[in-house]
């Protein structure tokens, strides 16, 4: 016999059932699904993008453009930047469409001084629309603009530095009074990434409740529950559970966060979310709000498998406590603008709500509150032992009634008593 | 582990178990009323009772799994509660293995919670397995298996730490004979180690093969509560059963008989205040009757249940 202590049950129940779960075809298959669904999905697009930039690459690896010109102004031949402008007459450049040479031929008509009208004649595409061809077009299209003004600015023998201009009149250069970075800098960033971060959260507690629901039902249903609870007490077995269960969920999301990782650069994801200024502390206390949420969100969950009559039940009730954890997510945008927010507060100190909130509030507040975060932390440490015993005294006194639902004064009484 | 010697005076042994006027209310209804017995080291007693008397609730108390609301028991000369799991092997009645994995890993995780380091969790599961005969179906799903060879899986499991206190609710339901033998074999196995053994059944045979003791409830209220002697002492008219040839079928020349009656082709004679079987024999004997079967009367464990159940005051007679 070796040592059954409360931290070595923990150990014990979490490890087989993590393992149990994660060795699970089911788990497999879900895990694996979404970045098999982003690669497919990936390598069609990057299919399509790539057939859309050879397109645009032509023979000398230029865009090309054939060009007929029927109008007053002069214009000449032209190859910059990769961008190639050809002239040909119109009968000429027909002919080449009819031969199968080239796609499209772009024509200004006589009164282009007075309309700005430029035709394009195009191959047929049958009624389909190819997103290659899209983009072609918007690339031919910006370029032919450019070139147009070019030729009318040098018409009018206007010097180079304000063709330049009138290519680009502005350059917008930003700066605060004090020095300090603008508020738009990164906006983007400083509001996707608490955004994406307080996502993550909300879709690992549905998945890992997920998991918890499906043993805590399971167990009852095959009655195995009598047997563990006649071998190891309540909190030890409830804890394990969270644990070995809540690794699993990580897991699966990890390694999506992992593939969307790796997968969205390789794709050309052009994205660019700026610097994210997130100190070392505050990266660490979003990672312990992020397990204390959990904790929480896995001791109501496992509650809610105990007595729920059924799996469809437990995943119904378990919803109505889901949407804790997305409130603060509506209400993102309040964070953003208002940070110092009573409702901000209020949520930061409400336990279900208080990891998403905190997440949100690190990234975004400009000097997160630490008092009022050290508040909300001691208050969430508390739930979470005290929902975890709680939810253990269900567990306990619920699995075995087999499908009878408990009074609500039964709950108490099993919440309540005194070990 | 309990050790207890064959000479061992009953009376120095700890009891296992005891219970002292317990009581357990569920709702409305008062599930165990007032019940005491006690369980000793290497004895089988034998929990006896209608569905519904209260056995599981009492199983469930002594477990520590609820609570009673009034009395006291002790359990291993303590209160019940975590520290005794490793100690006790629970057979539940509602039972059940993980479908979707091996029964060998069920039974090395049931081991491991009990407290034996995993790899030897696994070499008792192997063994055991191997002695009722799914040796071939250890790595199999619990959901592969049939009813008896679940029943023994999860047998297995209630002793594979090889505890002081087996509690074991219907061992033996629903298998065929040779499993039940086989299955009943294993378990006295256990008393035979010195296990104490609380054994819930409606088999009265079994019961009465078996079990050192028994204890009768019914509505939570004890009916019945001794050896199995005892029991039937009790419950005993006094008759007596003989069977043979020119056996007297009146009381006529049989002077210790105050009624005889045929029975199935024995008679059965009830004696006379204060004649012994012992008197009734040497006058058969002296009638030149040729005796077969002589008998004292008892009824059977299983008539008994049926006449406590019924209130049969005899109940209150056993010591």
């Amino acid at each position: 016999m070796i040592d059954r202590s409360f931290l070595r049950l923990i150990a014990l129940v979490a490890k087989r059932d993590y393992l149990r779960t994660v060795r699970r075809r089911g788990f497999i298959v879900g895990t694996l699904l979404l970045p098999l669904s982003i690669g497919i999905i990936g390598g069609i697009a990057s299919f399509f993008a790539g057939g859309a930039l050879d397109g645009l690459a032509g023979a000398g690896g230029d865009v090309t453009i054939t060009l007929a010109n029927e109008s007053s102004l002069g214009l000449a031949e032209e190859t910059r930047d990769g961008f190639r402008v050809r002239l040909v007459d119109r009968a000429a450049g027909l002919a080449e469409l009819d031969r199968g040479n080239g796609r499209e031929l772009y024509i200004l008509a006589d009164d282009y001084l007075a309309s700005g009208v430029v035709e394009r004649i195009a191959v047929s595409s049958g009624g389909r629309v190819d997103l290659g061809d899209l983009q072609r077009r918007q690339v031919q299209e910006n370029g032919l603009a450019d070139y147009l003004r070019r030729s009318l600015a040098a018409q009018i023998q206007l010097p180079p530095d304000r063709v330049e201009r009138l290519l680009e009149p502005v350059a917008v250069r930003e700066r605060s009074l004090d020095g300090a970075p603008p508020a738009s800098d990164g906006l983007a960033a400083r509001f996707i990434v608490p955004y994406a971060f307080s996502t993550f959260f909300v879709i690992s507690i549905f998945i890992t409740s997920g998991y918890l629901l499906q043993s805590v039902t399971e167990e009852k249903e095959n009655r195995v529950v009598e047997i563990l609870l006649s071998s190891i007490p309540a909190l030890p077995l409830m804890a394990g559970k969270i644990i070995g269960l809540g690794g699993a969920g990580l897991t699966q999301v990890a390694i999506w966060l992992a593939t969307a990782a790796i997968t969205l650069p390789a794709l050309g994801s052009r994205g660019n979310l700026g610097p994210i200024n997130l100190s070392p502390e505050a990266l660490l206390l979003a990672l312990v709000y992020f397990v204390l949420g959990y904790a929480a969100y896995g001791a109501i969950f496992s509650a809610i498998g105990a007595l729920a009559p059924g799996t469809r039940e437990a995943q119904q009730y378990s919803g109505f406590f889901g949407f804790f954890a997305v409130i603060p997510l509506i209400l993102s945008a309040l964070f953003l603008t208002n940070s110092g927010s009573p409702v901000v507060t209020g949520l930061l100190l409400l336990p279900l709500t208080a990891p998403a909130s905190a997440l949100l509030l690190l990234v975004v507040a400009p000097e997160p509150p630490w008092p009022l975060i050290g508040l909300s932390l001691a208050v969430l440490v508390a739930f979470v032992v005290l929902a975890t015993v709680a939810s253990a005294r269900i567990f306990r006194a619920t699995l075995l009634l087999y499908g009878v639902r408990p009074s609500l004064r039964q709950l108490a009484s099993a919440v309540f008593a005194r070990d | 582990m309990t050790s207890i010697t064959p000479d061992a005076n009953p009376a120095q042994v700890v009891p296992t178990v005891v219970v002292h006027r317990a009581w357990k209310r569920f709702g409305r209804v008062d599930v165990v009323r007032d019940l005491s017995f006690e369980v000793r080291p290497g004895e089988l007693l034998g929990f006896l009772g209608p569905n519904g008397a209260g056995k599981t609730t009492t199983m469930r108390m002594i477990l520590d799994l609820i609570r009673p609301d009034r009395g006291e028991i002790t359990v291993f000369g303590g209160a019940p509660g975590a520290r005794h799991q490793r100690r006790i092997g629970y057979l539940p009645e509602e039972r059940g293995l993980y479908r979707d994995v091996s029964v060998l890993d069920t039974l090395t995780y049931f081991g491991s919670l009990k407290g034996l380091p995993s790899r030897e969790a696994r070499r008792r599961a192997t063994r055991l397995l191997e002695e009722v005969g799914l040796g071939d179906s250890m790595r199999k799903r619990a959901s592969e298996l049939s009813r008896g060879m679940h029943q023994k899986a999860q047998v297995v499991a209630t002793i594979l730490h090889e505890p002081d206190l087996l509690i074991v609710d219907e061992p033996f339901q629903g298998l065929d004979p040779v499993n039940a033998d086989l299955l009943r074999r294993v378990v006295l196995g256990q008393r035979s180690r010195g296990a104490a053994v609380i054994m819930s059944t409606h088999n009265m045979e079994e019961a009465q093969a078996l079990c050192d003791r028994v204890l009768l409830i019914d509505h939570g209220r004890r009916l019945l509560y001794g050896t199995i002697p005892q029991v039937r002492a009790a419950f005993s008219d006094g008759a007596v059963v003989v069977r043979g040839e020119a056996v007297p079928t009146d009381p006529g020349p049989l002077r210790s008989v105050a009624e005889a009656q045929r029975v199935d082709g024995t008679v059965r004679y009830i004696l006379s205040p204060g004649r012994t079987p012992q008197d009734l024999f040497r006058e058969l004997a002296a009638l030149d009757t040729r005796v077969e079967r002589f008998e004292v009367a008892s009824p059977s464990l299983n008539e008994i249940f049926i006449l406590a159940v019924r209130g049969d005051r005899r109940a209150e007679r056993v010591p």
